[in-house]
């Protein structure tokens, strides 16, 4: 447990060698966010805004209906829209969806493609810094989130997640809260995988 | 600020609450008090209480302020009606919170990587429960803990401290009878790696000598301020990575 928590300003590097969320001066990179160096001398940033890329996953809530398409509220400073181009089914107002996105706008709008609308469910929010912890090495967590949660479960970039109504959702809730407290410790899945067993003989033992 | 001589405000060269001419009052600062916010922090220093919550970036309003660019920076400074004896926040922003609001702003403009996030804003919210002098000092202390809180990229931290002058004394971190009575005052915000002055100001009168003196005992001031930052961040992160007991 000797991770040195980094915090912004802090060297991390010697020399110009790029490094995600950091920048370079005096001949060393510093640290821009609050972060920790894990155990391949690797930064990892703890807190961090969701930046949109091309082709990455979200998960949003339509808002508007507009003559040419939908606008979607993506938790982002700037909405996402989805053209009636690419998209030929019919969104209500209130209808979650997942989607990729297909370009970013120089205003920063974003415009989705390969759209899918979520049947019931909960949506909730999840630190994006931590979503790829959520996802798990090849979908490794996420497996176990849905085989013991019982229902499908949707994990958007932007920091949305997406819960099945026929999933146990407040039991998801709960591991999805450990993986957020937890999310930069060692064997992760294990833990969650642990956490669920338990809870469920608990609940074997409750209905006893 | 009348440099009033005929106030004792240090004897043997111990001041009124018992602090020596360089020694900062007590602080404590917390980290992510408010769940609803983006990133929060709480300081408590000597008899100042603030809390300082961050929300962005997030959409620029009124649009037509948004630059494509950068993201706008917004700092609203305000003093609770009970936080000291004067009138204080009754009836909207004063001038006194109006300036500190911009100084404020001023210091974050410069540390935080708005380039990052063009057509945004980002809100710095500060609101004084208590005050006791340098309360924009704290703020400023308070604010950076909020902003890596929130996860907004910045070039460093920055910490600020107050200097001034007393009975022909230099002293640090001046309590409110100083503030008032005292010959001068001077906050200055040192970031934390270059040791840039993002903030002086001053009231009342130093020699040329006096504010090199000054400034290098800031400078002191605020690498000590910095620890406790570090050391506050550093324990949130670290607790919120607690061992699971099954």
């Amino acid at each position: 447990m000797d991770r040195r928590i980094v915090l912004p300003g802090d060297k991390i590097a010697e020399g110009n060698v790029r490094v995600p969320n950091t920048y370079f001066e005096n001949n060393n990179v510093y640290a821009t966010l609050v972060g920790f160096i894990d155990e391949n001398k690797r930064y990892v940033p703890i807190e961090k805004r969701y930046k949109p890329a091309v082709g990455e996953t979200v998960v949003g809530v339509v808002t508007d209906a507009r003559h040419a398409g939908y606008s979607v509220d993506l938790n982002l400073p700037a909405e996402g829209f989805i053209s009636t181009k690419f998209m030929h089914a019919t969104l209500m107002l209130g209808d979650m969806i997942v989607a990729r996105i297909r370009s970013i706008e120089r205003n920063g709008d974003i415009e989705l493609t390969d759209v899918r609308r979520l049947p019931k469910g909960k949506l909730v929010e999840f630190p994006s810094a931590k979503v790829p912890r959520l996802i798990g090495k090849q979908n490794s967590m996420i497996d176990v989130i849905k085989k013991y949660g019982g229902g499908d479960v949707v994990v958007g970039n932007n920091g949305y997640v997406w819960i099945s109504e026929k999933a146990d959702i407040p039991l998801i809730l709960k591991a999805m809260e450990m993986v957020e407290e937890r999310a930069h410790k060692h064997g992760l899945t294990d833990t969650i995988v642990a956490f669920f067993e338990k809870e469920k003989i608990e609940r074997a033992q409750g209905k006893r | 600020m009348s440099g009033n001589q005929s106030v004792k405000l240090i004897v043997d060269g111990k001041r009124l609450d018992g602090r020596t001419l360089n020694e900062l009052r007590k602080i404590r600062i917390e980290v992510g008090v408010i769940p609803e916010a983006d990133g929060s922090a709480y300081i408590e220093w000597g008899g100042n209480k603030i809390i300082c919550g961050v929300h962005g970036p997030r959409e620029c309003i009124p649009r037509h302020e948004a630059s494509p660019f950068r993201a706008l920076v917004k700092c609203r400074y305000s003093m609770s009606p009970f936080a000291s004896l004067e009138e204080h926040g009754k009836s909207g922003p004063s001038r006194r919170s109006t300036e500190l609001s911009k100084v404020i702003r001023e210091v974050f403009e410069n540390l935080i990587l708005t380039e990052e996030f063009p057509n945004t804003q980002i809100d710095i919210y500060v609101d004084v429960l208590q005050a006791e002098g340098g309360t924009r000092t704290a703020s400023i202390t308070a604010a950076a803990v909020a902003l890596v809180n929130a996860g907004i990229p910045m070039r460093e931290l920055v910490s600020a401290v107050s200097v001034g002058k007393a009975n022909d004394e230099i002293i640090v971190d001046l309590g409110k009878l100083e503030d008032n009575f005292g010959q001068s005052d001077m906050p200055v915000a040192f970031s934390s790696r270059d040791k840039k002055i993002l903030l002086l100001q001053m009231d009342g009168l130093l020699t040329k000598d006096e504010i090199k003196r000054a400034l290098q005992m800031a400078e002191e001031a605020t690498t000590k301020i910095g620890e406790l930052q570090r050391k506050a961040i550093t324990k949130f992160y670290e607790e919120g990575e607690g061992e699971f007991v099954l």
